[in-house]
């Protein structure tokens, strides 16, 4: 079957939201060349019915399903068994993986064995004849790179969030259930153990999300950070530098390396904008700058800036927002 | 003599910056406004060999010339003065002399733990009495048996506290001025040294400057440096390699000011623009920026001439002169353009400003060292 | 223990806005007179490599390809901070390859240096961050492969790694041999090289080889089927509006505007 198979993940009961924007991606390629999406669902168990069905409400036909004890968060060598045994039976011209944890591992290992084309990290698909066009962030997110391939089979791996989830198009489809034989004790690489940081606004789905950099100075600068988002209804996220030093949890990090967010505002303060912070970002509705450094890279890409010190700008900026959202 | 920067000099300076990133400047508005020795840096400092940066390797040293030398102590003054003046006084008034005059089993003795920071120095010369009449000094210094009987009062020791190792110069024999005098290393442990009032200074706050007094000090025969009556050709050695170094203090703080200054100027706005728009400031700018470049090459040049061992008093006390000028004007004008923010602790150029005026005064105020440079011009040496 | 690590020279990412530039020529970032750094994450694979070298003792070797005049100055600073020995693979397009084409040409290196038990990379380069190269590479030699760790200690005869997650870290048991890329992390901070070792790094074995000298698979990036049509950096049409005025005058303009956008 020539066409386009996403590969979807069923991790915490329910089918993840990047599997969702892969559907809507792999949907709008389809179109274009006139082929229909598949999706390849793995997961242990839980809430795999309820994946089937979500995939099937947003438009996927086929869904060849495995589910496997060992196909549990961060193994990425079972995962890698089972997508390259059901893809070999399947025989997609096109294979789409989030870019996450796991997705960014497996991608290139699969489209080498599979000697498939392979592309990373793309933010935008297209088609040019049979041609793929995709765009990428390079160089720290300060350009876009555009690619085509004309070979097949390509591989693809998504960034999380670059896409948007599709809306429902409920397909009657077909479910296949597929054995796969994997040996956990076999395994070259076999997770121990999973650590999940606990975080209460989730910063990925926040409406706004208020971020400190370097410029902070230090871990006690992010206070007055908490404070303005909380003001605000919006989650705290920070830069690369932050996090590195241990100012402020990992799962804080928005950036290359971190998450990507897509809030309708962001608040970047104290942050140069320098490195791959603003690929994580860009895709905010309004991003407003605080910085002392008028040449800081981020105001070339904030709507909104302040040329400031934060330690002044920011507690006057949490009180007129209480202000305003009072009156 | 043209001074080439090798690439060797070139990473130097990125690590030496980068350690003054991770490890001064987030703790220097706190050291100066507690007073506090920064004994972690030091510890860091050391592991990386900028405590005997001019100490050869056989001797636990990082074996480099007095250009490495004056590029790591403008990147350390850059960030903190106050934390280099310790180590600069540990590596150009300690480890130096004791390089130079040593025997072979002083420096043995010695300079490992200086260059690797198990020891600190301090450099013991100035008299409540005798401050720019360095060589009117009247601690004594007295032969009974094998050891020498050292007794007086020093003041103004940087690292006075904290030291374990201290270059004493005292009168030995029985002339007045330069040739009266002997080099010593007398360390803390020996009976008969203790610590005196220790002082609160304008700024380099986080180094101790203390009094030391040595009654009845015993010293052994094997601690004299160098010959008897050579001590002031000693001291006056020293204070050559000294003044370099505080050159490429005044260097740091002086680029300090300078690199504040222009961030803030272009993000200051009064009148409906940035204040990097008017053209009094843009000319201070333009001041600061020449006068740094000036007093660098003159610094370079004076490090140049010390390490391929020739004369170079003239311009060490030079760029000594120079440069400190310079930080001291920089500093004056850096807080007068941040207006009434430069009169805040909250800001770092009030710092600077207390910072830089100690570079006109010690290792030879700026009158001696025109006293020295004009010397070269009329006397003929 | 033997330890390859790969590093790759790029032009600073931390290179003000102005100086960046993209050659539509060669679709690549323009180079000239631009400072050269190590990519940032293979800083933090260096240390990780270190770390191992000081706790159990390894023997530390630092692969990179590049044009041999270029490179000099990351193999001096990696041969300065503790490795061992390096490995120059002298190529002039090196700046213009992918991923795919640098594993390949990595991967025939590695086995001709013969001895390995573990290969280190940054997980993402700072130009082109494509977090391909330790996969392939992982491939192409057929060991065990993870990626993003931020910490790795030998336990026996095989590794414990720690994988940075979305959402916290995973622990793994990794079997030797094994491909890791790094990520950044508190616990591998790269330490920064004592003054004598600047100099003495100098004294350290560094071989080259030309690329027509290995083994490489067959492939090039075109062969590959990817092509990179352009390069683009995006014109901003909606220029930033920078408020004027003292703090308490610039906070109400942004109020105002905030407001004006419905997000108040």
């Amino acid at each position: 079957m020539a066409g386009i198979c996403i590969v979807a993940t069923a991790l915490d009961g329910a089918v993840s939201r990047s599997s969702l924007e892969l559907v809507g991606g792999g949907r709008a390629l389809g179109a274009s060349l006139g082929a229909g999406v598949a999706a390849l669902l793995l997961g242990s168990g839980p809430g795999m019915p309820e994946a089937t069905e979500a995939l099937h409400q947003h438009g996927v036909s086929a869904v060849y399903r495995v589910t496997d004890p060992t196909l549990t968060a961060g193994q990425t060598d079972a995962w890698l068994i089972a997508v390259e045994q059901i893809v070999r039976a399947v025989g997609p011209e096109i294979v789409l993986i989030s870019a996450d944890t796991v997705g960014r591992e497996l991608a290139p290992r699969l489209a080498h064995r599979l000697g498939a084309a392979l592309v990373t990290e793309c933010v935008e698909m297209a088609t040019e004849g049979q041609e793929i066009i995709v765009k990428r962030q390079v160089y720290g997110g300060r350009a876009l790179a555009t690619l085509a391939v004309a070979r097949r089979p390509l591989v693809l791996s998504v960034k999380p969030r670059a896409l948007d989830a599709p809306e429902p198009a409920p397909t009657p489809g077909k479910v296949e259930d597929v054995a796969v034989t994997i040996d956990v004790t076999a395994l070259p690489a076999r997770v121990r153990e999973i650590h999940r940081e606990k975080s209460e606004v989730g910063l990925e789905d926040a409406p706004v999300v208020v971020a400190g950099g370097r410029g902070l100075g230090g871990p006690e600068g992010f206070k007055v950070i908490e404070e303005l988002a909380a003001a605000l209804g919006g989650a705290v996220g920070s830069s690369r530098p932050p996090a590195d030093a241990g100012w402020v949890p990992i799962s804080w990090q928005i950036g290359q390396t971190g998450k990507t967010v897509r809030p309708a505002l962001y608040i970047a303060v104290g942050i140069s904008g320098a490195t791959q912070h603003t690929a994580g970002v860009s895709g905010s509705r309004t991003i407003v700058a605080i910085n002392r450094d008028p040449e800081a890279p981020i105001f070339s890409l904030a709507h909104l800036g302040i040329v400031g010190d934060y330690r002044e700008i920011v507690p006057l900026l949490t009180a007129k927002v209480k202000e305003l959202k009072g009156g | 003599m043209a001074v080439v920067l090798t690439n060797e000099h070139r990473m130097i300076q990125t690590v030496v910056r980068e350690f003054a990133a991770r490890e001064l400047l987030p703790i220097a508005a706190d050291l100066d406004q507690h007073s506090r020795f920064p004994g972690e840096a030091l510890a860091k400092a050391a592991t990386l060999g900028l405590m005997g940066l001019m100490v050869p390797e056989a001797y636990g040293g990082a074996g480099m010339d007095t250009i490495a030398n004056v590029i790591v102590q403008e990147e350390l003054a850059r960030a903190c003065a106050g934390f280099q003046t310790i180590v600069t006084v540990n590596n150009s008034l300690v480890c130096e002399p004791i390089l130079r005059y040593g025997t072979e089993d002083q420096k043995r003795r010695y300079l490992p733990d200086l260059a690797q920071g198990r020891r600190l120095g301090c450099y013991c010369l100035t008299e409540p009495t005798s401050g720019s009449d360095a060589m009117a000094l009247r601690t004594t210094a007295t032969q009974r048996g094998s050891e020498w009987i050292v007794s007086g009062t020093k003041i103004f020791v940087t690292n006075g506290v904290e030291a374990d190792l201290c270059v004493v110069y005292a009168r030995s024999e029985d002339a007045p001025g330069a040739r009266g005098i002997s080099a010593f290393l007398v360390e803390k442990a020996f009976p008969g040294v203790r610590v005196g009032k220790v002082e609160k200074k304008l700024g380099i706050k986080c180094s101790s400057t203390a009094e030391l007094v040595f009654d009845g000090c015993r010293v052994p025969g094997g601690n004299l440096l160098g010959r008897r009556g050579e001590g002031g050709k000693i001291a006056l050695a020293a204070l050559d390699g000294g003044r370099i170094g505080i050159a490429a203090q005044a260097l740091g703080i002086a680029r300090a000011c300078l690199e504040e200054v222009t961030a803030y100027v272009q993000q200051r706005q009064q009148f409906g623009r940035p204040i990097a728009e008017f053209q009094a400031v843009r000319w201070a700018l333009a001041d600061m920026a020449t006068r740094l470049e000036a007093a660098r090459l003159l610094t370079h040049r004076a490090a140049a001439l010390r390490a391929a061992e020739q004369p170079c008093t003239k311009e060490a006390a030079m760029a000594k002169l120079a440069a400190s000028e310079t930080a001291m004007w920089a500093a004056h004008k850096a807080v007068q353009l941040f207006g009434g923010y430069g009169y805040i602790q909250d800001y770092p150029v009030e710092r600077y400003f207390r910072d830089a005026k100690i570079t006109e005064i010690y290792e030879g105020t700026s009158e001696i060292q025109r006293l020295v440079i004009s010397r070269h011009l009329v006397d003929h040496h | 223990m033997d330890i390859i690590v790969c590093v790759k020279q790029v032009v600073d990412p931390e290179l003000p806005l102005r100086d960046f530039a993209i050659d539509p020529v060669t679709r690549r970032q323009v180079r000239e007179g631009r400072p050269l750094v190590i990519s940032t994450y293979d800083e933090n694979a260096l240390e990780v490599a270190l770390q191992i070298k000081d706790r159990s003792g390894a023997k530390v070797t630092v692969l990179t390809i590049g044009p041999q005049a270029r490179v000099g100055d990351a193999i001096r600073l990696a041969l300065a901070m503790g490795a061992d020995d390096a490995v120059v693979i002298d190529e002039s397009k090196s700046p213009d390859l992918l991923g795919a084409d640098k594993a390949r040409i990595l991967a025939a290196a590695v086995r001709r240096i013969g001895r390995y038990d573990l290969v280190l990379c940054g997980c993402e380069s700072a130009d082109w961050v494509e977090r391909a190269v330790a996969p392939l590479l992982a491939e192409m030699l057929g060991a065990s492969c993870v990626t993003f760790v931020s910490r790795a200690e030998t336990a026996g005869g095989t590794l414990v790694v720690r994988r940075t997650a979305d959402d916290g870290f995973h622990e793994l048991d990794v079997r030797l041999p094994a491909v890791l890329s790094v990520t950044s992390d508190d616990a591998n901070r790269p330490r920064l090289p004592k003054v004598k070792d600047i100099v003495g790094a100098k004294r350290k074995p560094v071989q080259t080889w030309a690329r027509a000298d290995l083994a490489v698979e067959s492939g090039s990036h075109e062969a590959s089927g990817v092509e990179v049509r352009e390069v683009v950096v995006p014109q901003r049409t909606a220029k930033c509006e920078l408020l004027p005025g003292d703090p308490a005058e610039q906070v109400a303009a942004l109020g105002q505007r905030l407001r004006d956008l419905k997000l108040l």
